[in-house]
């Protein structure tokens, strides 16, 4: 096909942005978003903020949220900047974070349950209905825009890129893709975030990139933004005079970010004013949230102010009478931002477990450690004994990198709004620096994170149009397995283990297959049968048709497949029927698994169910 | 009218400043700093009369940078008046710095620890308005102070002279102000206004239980 563009698509937990590249002039920019400022107020914006306000349908007239292509009916939901906003005041009909609940793994993402434990009588919504929404909105916005510079555009002329957390799983990279499609945006190609803010990089940091990392390096890709915080190994090596990357481990999705740091500032700051007699509202608090964040920006960029001042208005008219004044000192600031989510913590400390309570309320797994040092040693362990797994990824990591319990990276690259503060930047430098004896660990320079997964993924969509420029060698970052019930004699009281089949190694390329040989497996035509579906990001070394003892104790349950044999001419009803297992990892970077009969070219699609207990 | 209420908001956030400035003096000035406030309070309100009642123009100036589109699948809006227009650009100081709430409080009755305390907030919010809608920037890079010349045939609304003017230009002297220009405006468009009233500044706020 021929693309004239590519246009890459950062749909963020909190925020989403848009570049577009020309693939002839290798032109790249940012499209500001159109979308509703107020009632009866539009305008654009580098960002759209996802999320999505349900209003009651008498609170705002019909029309009061017009965009340029559609008109905006009575109690349709109003995605952006004013959802934001005024969904602080209202948190009944507010939805965020979306993105989170498609990949949690204890509700199912197309049930309309958002917004979470909210009484309102209007439709609620799924996670997928609201990513396909953004995705909606993102898409008219585009049009929209190129249409007023004067470009003949169509989407059909784009090669469209979407990045998702390298936390996601199959399911929820699936998922993704799904809402994308059903957006109108065609089949989009997946790419990893931190791999985004990689390839943006090397396009910002030209030709001097080659010259900053060395064959042996180990690239850390620490990305914390506002709700969620992702790591990812990027291995550096070298093959017949070219550098060579391979993306070797990705962490796990921690609900962990810049929010939790302001809102642990609000708390210190409501303390100090209580313990001055004063009071503030709820109201007032979603306000000190706010300046909280804002006096940690400013102060956290020059660290020669000693205290923040910060003003808390009432919601009220009068100004004068109602504003509630305090400051932030550096010590608390420091104490909370640094000390509290970045200590020096060594790295055998691993984050706390999460208390299981009998009766555990279901929500958004949110990180019950709030220590992102910890989290960080963790992913540095986990990915230690992922590389230790197989042959090939331990060829690819220096001996020296891996002579510790953790796998010690050389470099680091950090994106997202945390990282804008060159103190928490040094923290994780002499955090990392500490864990390797003193053995130093830079920071690639030349950086601009602004902005920056939305424009690597379009510099990676134009690399893969032009065929030129670089590629980071990625391919599945988890190898995925299916339980197989074990034959053994029954025994009261004892169940037998479930054992597992790897279906799709860790590493497997976009664009190739792999059939399950020798392991036959027999359906039932005419009633659907479920398989309980596995994954593990530590297992690099596990090939297809292997076959694990106990996959509850080493591998992570994430989803139920379901495959419906529907009755076939020739074979009779409720005849067993051999199949194998065909696993494909398409060109896009989304993973399909069919059922092949073993003794014809006829197959069955399996499909992803959500596992709810 | 669109850029004379660019001016003018330029002139009453450059005034509001001041309102910061008692809060950090020293005692024995502060009855003459709150003396200043007050007059640049005054003033503010004022220019604010003067910007909602100001003539009604036929033409505007040409400030959107953006160029507008070509086609649209759903019908363009009617053209909203410009009065609409000033209400729009004043509602969002209003929502982001409090700036109606800070003018039409009565200021006598509060001390200037308060009165800092609300300058605070107009100053953040207003100048994020002012950031976002405005590419502005000072007409003369140098110093205040400094030496500067001045162009032959320079647009009028650029330079004031003042002092002794004479001879052949171009004209030589010390800048007392280095002027703002807004370079481009971005206001969110307003959409749907009923012809016969301007659309609120803030609306009545009722918190539903």
């Amino acid at each position: 096909m021929n693309y004239r563009f590519s246009l890459g698509i950062d749909l963020g937990t909190s925020n989403s942005a848009i570049a577009i590249s020309d693939i002839d002039s290798e032109r790249t920019e940012i499209i500001e978003l159109t979308q509703a400022l107020g009632p009866n107020r539009t305008g654009e914006q580098p960002t759209l903020p996802s999320a999505v306000y349900i209003p009651h349908p008498d609170e705002f007239p019909a029309g009061a949220f017009p965009l340029p292509w559609r008109t905006g009916e009575r109690g349709e939901p109003i995605i952006g900047h004013f959802a934001r906003e005024h969904g602080a005041l209202v948190p009944d009909r507010l939805i965020t974070s979306a993105k989170s609940w498609l990949s949690n793994p204890h509700i199912d993402p197309r049930q309309h349950v958002l917004p979470w434990k909210s009484e309102i009588r209007e439709a609620k919504l799924s996670a997928f209905d609201c990513s396909r929404m953004c995705l909606e909105h993102i898409r008219e916005s585009v049009r929209h825009a190129m249409r007023g510079k004067g470009e003949d555009f169509d989407l059909a002329d784009a090669q469209i890129v979407l990045t998702v957390p390298a936390s996601f799983d199959e399911v929820a990279r699936n998922l993704t893709a799904e809402a994308a499609e059903a957006a109108g945006l065609g089949k989009v190609v997946l790419l990893e975030e931190p791999l985004a803010a990689f390839y943006a990089w090397t396009a910002q940091a030209g030709k001097d990139w080659r010259a900053q990392v060395r064959p042996g390096d180990i690239v850390l890709v620490c990305d914390i933004g506002g709700g969620t915080a992702d790591f990812t190994l990027i291995a550096i090596s070298e093959k017949e005079g070219v550098l060579e990357l391979d993306r070797i481990s990705v962490g796990d999705h921690i609900l962990l970010g810049g929010d939790n740091m302001d809102l642990a500032l609000a708390y210190a700051l409501r303390a100090g004013l209580e313990a001055e007699g004063k009071s503030i509202s709820d109201m007032q608090f979603l306000a000190l949230i706010h300046s909280a964040g804002k006096a940690k920006e400013a102060m956290l960029e020059d660290e020669t102010i000693a205290e923040f001042p910060i003003a808390v208005p009432s919601r009220g008219s009068s100004l004068f009478g109602g504003t509630v004044s305090t400051k932030l000192d550096r010590k608390v600031l420091e104490q909370i931002v640094l000390d509290g989510f970045f200590p020096r913590t060594g790295f055998e400390e691993l984050p706390q477990k999460t208390r299981r309570a009998g009766l555990q309320e279901f929500g958004l797994p949110f990180a019950s450690d709030p220590v992102i040092s910890k989290h960080l040693a963790r992913f540095l362990m986990r990915s230690l004994e992922n590389v230790e797994s197989s042959e090939a990824l331990r060829s690819l990591v220096a001996a020296e990198a891996r002579s510790k319990p953790f796998l010690a990276p050389t470099a680091v690259l950090f994106n997202g709004g945390v990282f804008k503060a060159a103190p928490i930047r040094r923290r994780v430098l002499d955090l990392l620096t500490g864990w390797s004896d003193g053995q130093a660990v830079r920071e690639l320079a030349g950086y601009q994170p602004d902005l920056a997964v939305a424009k690597g993924a379009s510099f990676y969509g134009r690399n893969r149009v032009t065929g030129k420029g670089l590629r980071i060698k990625a391919g599945a970052s988890r190898s995925y397995y299916i339980g197989l019930e074990t034959s053994m004699p029954a025994v009261p009281g004892i169940r037998p283990p479930l054992k597992a089949l790897c279906v799709v190694p860790q590493g497997m390329e976009e664009g190739s297959e792999v059939f399950i040989e020798g392991r036959e497996l027999a359906l039932i035509t005419g009633q659907p049968a479920d398989f309980r579906f596995f994954s593990s990001e530590v297992r690099s070394g596990d090939a297809p048709g292997q076959i694990l003892p106990d996959a509850e104790r080493e591998l992570l349950e994430i989803s139920l497949l379901e495959v419906d044999l529907a009755a076939v001419e020739d074979i009779p009803a409720g005849q067993p029927v051999p199949v194998q297992i065909h696993a494909v990892v398409t060109e896009l970077g989304t993973l399909e698994l069919w059922m092949k009969h073993t003794k014809s070219d006829r197959r069955w699609k399996v499909e992803f169910q959500v596992r709810t207990e | 009218m669109r850029s004379l209420s660019v001016i003018l908001a330029s002139v009453l956030l450059a005034l509001a400043g001041l309102a910061l400035a008692p809060d950090t003096l020293p005692g024995p000035y502060a009855d003459e700093a709150r003396t200043i406030l007050s007059t640049a309070i005054a003033g503010m309100a004022l220019l604010l009369f003067i910007a909602l009642i100001a003539e009604r123009p036929k033409a505007m100036a040409p400030v959107q940078t953006t160029p507008e589109p070509v086609q649209l699948p759903v019908t363009e809006p009617p053209e909203s008046n410009a009065d609409a227009d000033v209400v729009n650009l004043l509602s969002i100081f209003q929502e982001k710095g409090r700036l109606v709430d800070f003018l039409m409080d009565d200021i006598a009755g509060y001390s200037d620890a308060q009165v800092g305390a609300a300058g605070r907030v107009l100053h953040e919010g207003c100048r994020a308005a002012l950031l976002e809608h405005f590419g502005i920037r000072p007409i003369r890079e140098e110093g205040e102070g400094s030496k500067v010349t001045v162009p032959p045939l320079y647009a009028p609304d650029d330079y004031r002279l003042v002092g002794r003017i004479s001879g052949e230009p171009p004209f030589t002297g010390t800048l007392v102000h280095h002027g703002w220009r807004a370079e481009w405006v971005k206001l969110p468009r307003l959409v749907t206004t009923s012809a016969d009233r301007l659309p609120a500044i803030a609306p009545a706020e009722v918190e539903v239980r």
